[in-house]
This record gives structure tokens, sequence and C-alpha cells, in this order.
């Protein structure tokens, strides 16, 4: 059975490369493979009557139409133009600073829309025309257009989290909060990769003059319902206001209002709108569906667990295993959408990883922190002076505390504790990573989704110069990864 | 009778659109209601603001009784009657890298394929539906908090799923016709918005 296992992904693989619909390669896969382990059909045609009614009725999964309709409104909302002309007014007149407004445009448009290909499509309209008026050349703008489009999923909210949370078990506002920091960095990281290019291609960019302050904060100003939207919707799940499917609802309906008070959303544009929607989730959900039957295959087999045992007996060095997990999604990105992509790796990689240890959390450091701020907040009087001394002696010397000078402090900590906040650290960090590493693929060349959408857009720029100015970013991308994989807390340092 | 069908899968997917638009109302509504009784009963309020805070109590605002079984129930409507429109402009995620160096031959044998199966797995998921719809019936199952039966929700996903059963017949016909004679009878991809 175990080989079943193993050997139906191969196979899975070869069918996706046959161009079989993702979702149906994976439910076939799993359909036959449950059938051929079980011997009969009786089990998948009983788990067939309830499996797809309970998959889309799933409420933690509604909150994916749900941000898809948000997105939707948003792309209508004309927040687009107002968040590229606050964005130009303050950086236009730099160096490059159309393109970099172009990035800040889509950061800000991330916030509110949490798919790629929209961002991407909603500021190439807005932003090219722009680009083009100063001079900038044609494949630099759509490549730095390309790049700012992945903003889009990397800024909460954003629909791969989602996947990834509900897939791994993990709290959707706490990865969303992790995915905030990575995404300001890849926003100031595309602007220093724009601001080297312009360098080293002086020709590529046009200039302009500064704008004055009183217009540039009129400019900000306008931007004010895409803050107070998206302070809503991710401030509100994070402090527990609402679930985050309720605040799903509570940001489509915010943009809506603005899509709504903009005179956007005729009738028409509302009915695209749906059927829009209506594409993207019918894919997503057919594609969680054969995961789904897939996944359950795989569990049936004990692949999953074969492999993280497997790997772990061999002792290999966590960060090697990381890294060659990471390699593998950076090139099967260039080859596949980033979704299927996670819904496909994350069952089988996820149990790997998490059972190795990065040494994210120590007992000692959370003792240490706790105890000082028992301290703090006065546990220290009326406790003997020994005991004091002891404790700080510890503290000093990063010892671990006795069960007594816990107890005198009154702090209560124990090793599984410890386990659970650093299983969850990983999980964290490990779906941040790889968020960052399968939106690579969106925009390297020569199959990212993104680089088609936006040279579908222009076309006066040949592809293949798009592609040579999309390399810089992807490089910048890379850089970002390392940056990540070696200090986890960039990533973590929020939650704590 | 592509215009028919065109028409069908359309329908569809605006009514599980305009029932997802329903469910987000309904959930901000739910969530209002919830914000303001928490408001009424916040003590500052009571403290500073008695009359306010029993005038807003009085109104008996609150969060939607169940509303989640609304949107679970809602929701699984709205999928399976966004389905058909997805396979009728070919929206399936695919990986499509390595069959372009393929001659147009091999590639029209493999939609030909893949669209016979995938209709034929619709067909097998709806057919099961239909069977979880009957046990729903009979064991008379209802929903927690608003206590509706759930085969209610099971009949709607079904009714949909049959829209998208008819749809998946469809296409799998018309590729074959394509592949056979080279008539276009499918809408292209991605045309659905416009």
């Amino acid at each position: 059975m175990l080989e079943l296992g193993f050997w139906s992904f191969p196979l899975l693989l070869l069918l996706i490369f046959l161009r079989a619909p993702i979702g149906l390669a994976m439910m076939a896969c799993g359909i036959c493979g449950i059938w051929l382990a079980l011997g009969d059909s009786n089990m998948f045609l009983a788990k067939l009557k309830t499996e797809t009614f309970t998959t889309f009725s799933s409420y933690s999964l509604s909150i994916i139409p749900m941000f898809l309709l948000m997105g939707q409104f948003a792309t209508l909302s004309g927040m687009s133009s107002s968040l590229f002309k606050a964005a130009e007014s303050w950086l236009g007149h730099r160096r490059g600073g159309v393109a970099m407004a172009a990035v800040g445009a889509c950061a800000g448009f991330g916030a509110i829309c949490g798919s790629s290909l929209a961002t991407a499509a909603t500021m190439s309209r807005v932003a090219l025309p722009e680009l083009r008026r100063y001079g900038y050349s044609g494949g630099f703008s759509t490549a730095t257009l390309a790049a700012g489009g992945t903003l889009g999923i990397l800024i909460p909210p954003s629909v791969i989290l989602v996947i990834y949370a509900i897939l791994t078990e993990q709290n959707i506002a706490k990865l969303f909060l992790a995915a905030f920091i990575p995404g300001i960095l890849a926003a100031i990281g595309y602007m220093i990769t724009i601001s080297i290019y312009v360098r080293l291609y002086p020709n590529s960019a046009g200039t302009r003059s500064p704008v004055p302050y009183g217009e540039r904060l009129r400019a900000l100003l306008d931007v004010w319902p895409v803050l107070l939207v998206f302070a809503l919707v991710v401030g509100g799940i994070y402090l527990g206001w609402f679930t985050p499917t309720e605040g799903a609802a509570v940001g489509a309906t915010g943009t809506g209002l603005i899509a709504l008070v903009s005179g956007n959303l005729s009738w028409r544009m509302f009915v695209d709108s749906i059927l829009a929607t209506a594409m993207s989730t019918a894919m997503i959900f057919f594609i969680i569906l054969g995961a789904g039957f897939y996944n359950s295959f795989l569990a049936l087999t004990q692949m999953p667990q074969e492999m993280a045992g497997f790997v772990l007996s061999h002792g290999f060095s966590p960060w090697l295993v990381l890294v060659l997990i990471l390699a593998f999604y950076l090139v099967f990105g260039c080859l596949m959408d980033s979704l299927s992509m996670i819904l496909l790796t994350v069952p089988i990689f996820f149990p790997v990883i998490s059972s190795m240890d990065f040494g994210l959390v120590s007992y000692v450091e959370i003792q240490a922190d706790l105890a000082w701020e028992a301290l703090s907040s006065g546990a220290a009087e009326g406790m003997a002076a020994e005991t004091l001394q002891g404790i700080k002696a510890s503290l000093a010397a990063s010892v671990e505390l006795t069960r007594e000078q816990m107890d005198a402090l009154g702090i209560r900590l124990t090793k599984g504790m410890v386990n659970r906040i650093g299983s969850e650290h990983l999980a964290i960090w490990f779906g941040i990573l790889v968020l960052i590493v399968v939106e690579v693929g969106l925009i390297t060349p020569p199959v990212g989704m993104n680089l088609f959408v936006i040279n579908a857009m222009d076309r006066e720029t040949p592809i293949a110069a798009t592609y040579s100015s999309v390399l810089y970013f992807v490089a910048s991308d890379l850089v970002r990864v390392a940056l990540l994989v070696l200090f986890p807390s960039i990533t973590l340092f929020l939650l704590w | 009778m592509s215009s028919v069908v065109i028409r069908i899968a359309r329908t569809m997917a605006v009514l599980g659109g305009l029932v997802l638009t329903f469910l987000v109302l309904l959930t901000c509504v739910s969530v209002a209601g919830r914000g303001m009784g928490t408001f009424a009963h916040w003590n500052l309020l009571e403290n500073l603001a008695p009359g306010l805070a029993t005038a807003i109590a009085g109104t008996g605002v609150g969060p939607i009784q169940g509303d989640f079984e609304l949107v679970e129930a809602g929701i699984a409507f709205s999928v399976f009657a966004f389905l058909p429109l997805c396979q009728l402009y070919s929206g399936h995620a695919a990986v499509d890298v390595f069959t372009s160096r393929l001659p147009r031959r091999a590639n029209l044998v493999l939609a030909v394929l893949w669209e016979v199966i995938l209709s034929g797995l619709i067909l097998l998921v709806t057919w099961r539906l239909l069977f979880g719809l009957v046990d729903k019936f009979a064991n008379g199952e209802t929903t927690f908090i608003l206590q509706f039966p759930v085969w209610w929700a099971y009949a709607a996903s079904f009714a949909a799923a049959c829209s998208a059963a008819a749809v998946a017949v469809f296409c799998a016909w018309s590729r074959v016709v394509e592949a056979a004679t080279g008539r276009k009878l499918m809408p292209e991809r991605g045309e659905a918005g416009a």
C-alpha cells in the first residue's frame, strides 16, 4: 500500500503535465488509489455521497469566494488610481520614481485584494500609460508591474495563505500578521531593484518635476478608504472581533460600497464581477475537492508519515531539507499555478518539515522572558533575598530556572507549551517562505502568469524585453527568501 | 444549442453570485448586530449613558442566530452553481507548458480525453450527491441552531449540480465533435467576463 502512495505522485505529475485539469488529476488519482488500496469501490462511493457537499459547504472555505468578490469589487473601486496618484506624487520625481510609485500602489492595492493576477492587471491599467508618458522603457514597465502584482498575494488578505492555514490547521490571523513584514520588505526590495536598474540603464526611465507638498497630502488623503477597509478586515480578524470569514464579508461589503460610491458598480459590472468570482471560485474549489480525495488516499497509505520518518531517520540537516523543498517550489512554480502547487505538495512536505527542529524557540529564552515580565510587575516583592539572587544569577547566565524558582515567580511553563509554540512558529514561517517562493514562479520566465497577463495589455512590448528586465526582480525575490530563511525572526517577531 | 448552454451556465453563475452576495450582506449585518449588542452591554456605556444602553439593548439588536448555517448551506449551492461556467469556459487550472510542444492532433485528443473524464466525474459527483440527499431526507437530520432539515441544502446543491452535469455532457460531446469535424462549438477560454 505504501508503494501505491509513492508511485501515485509521479503518475499524478505525469497526468498534470499532460494537461489534465489539476483538480481532476488529483481526484482521479485519489479515487483510483482508494479503490486499489481497499480493493472495493464501496468506500469512495460512500465518501462521495457527502464529501463534495461537505467540502463546498465548509464555513472556513467560504472565506475564499468572499475574498475573491472583495478583490473584484476592489478592481472597480477606482482605488487603484487614487493609490497610484498618491504614491506617484511622493515618489515620481526620483530616478525611476514612477516605477517605484507603481510598486507602492501595488502594495496598497494588495491590502484590499488577495489575488496576484487581479492586482497586476488592475494596476497595469492605471500605471502603464503613465510609465509610458514619462519615458519608461516597455520591458522595464511591464516587469515592474508583474513583480508588483505579486504583492497582491503577499500582503494580507491573501487567498493562498487562507488555503495554507486550512491545510495545516493554523491560525489565519497569525499568518496574515506574519506575512505583513515580508510583504513590506518585498515592496522595499522592488524599489531598491528599480533604483539600481535605472542607474544601470539610464535610458530606461525619464524624469519629472516634484509635486508641491499640499498636493501630495491631498493625494494621500484620497486613499483613506483603502486604509479603513484593510485595518477593519485584518485588524478585526486579528483582534478577534470577527472570524476570518466574517472579516472577508466585511471586506467585500466595504470594497463593494467604495465601488458603488465611485459610480463604477453598474449592474453590468456587478454581473462581470460575479462571473469572474464564479470562475475562480469553481476552479479553486474543484482543486480543493480533488486534493481532499488525493490526501485521504495518501493518508491511507501513510506515505507522508513514512516520508517524514525516512528523512528524519537519515539525519539530514533540517536546513538542507528546507532549502531543497524551497528549490523544488521555485522550479515547479515556473510550471504550475501557486494554489495547485500548495494543495498538491503541502500535505506531503509539511509533515516532513514539522518533524524537524530548526531551533526557532528555546525553552530557556521563553522562561527568561516570562521571568523578566514577572519581575517587572512586582513578583520580587516579599521574595526571600537569596531566591531573588538565585533567579537573577540564572537569568544572567541564561541557565534554566528550577521548579522552585518558577513557583516563586508565579510563572507556569512546561516543555510541552514551548513545543506547541515552536511548532506553530515553524508552520507559520514555512508557510510564508512557501508563499514567497511559489509567487516567484509567477514572474519567472518562461511561463510566469503575471508576465503573460501584463504583456497582453501592452502589445508594443515584446515578451523578450519583459523577460530580461524581470530577472532583476526575481533576483531581489531570491535575496529576500535567503534573508527570511536565515533570520526567521523577521517573519515571526510580530507574533510575540 | 451552444447559446442555450451558455445561457444556462451564466444564469447559474449569476444566481450563485447573488446568493454569495446575500450571504456577504447577511454576515455583515450579523457582525454589526453583534457589535451593537456588545456596545449596549459595554460597562462604560452602561455607566455613562444608561438610558442609551437600555435603548440599544431594547431594540433587540444582536447577531443573527445561526447565520453560519445559512452561509454553509448557501455557499455549497453557489459553488455547485459556479461549476458549469468554469467548465464551459475551460477555467479549470491546467499546465500546458509541455503539451504546447506536441502536434495539434495530439492536443485535440488530450482535450477530448480530459473533457470526457471531467464530465464523467461531474456526473459521478451529481449521482452520488443524489444518494446523499436521499440519506439526509430519510434520516431527517436538521441543523443545530436553525433546525432546518439538512436535505434542503442538499436539494439546492443537487439542483445546481444537475445544471453542472448537463453542461458537462454538452462539453464532452462538443469536444468530440470538435475533434472529429474541426467545427468550433465551445466558447474560448476566459471569455466569460465579456
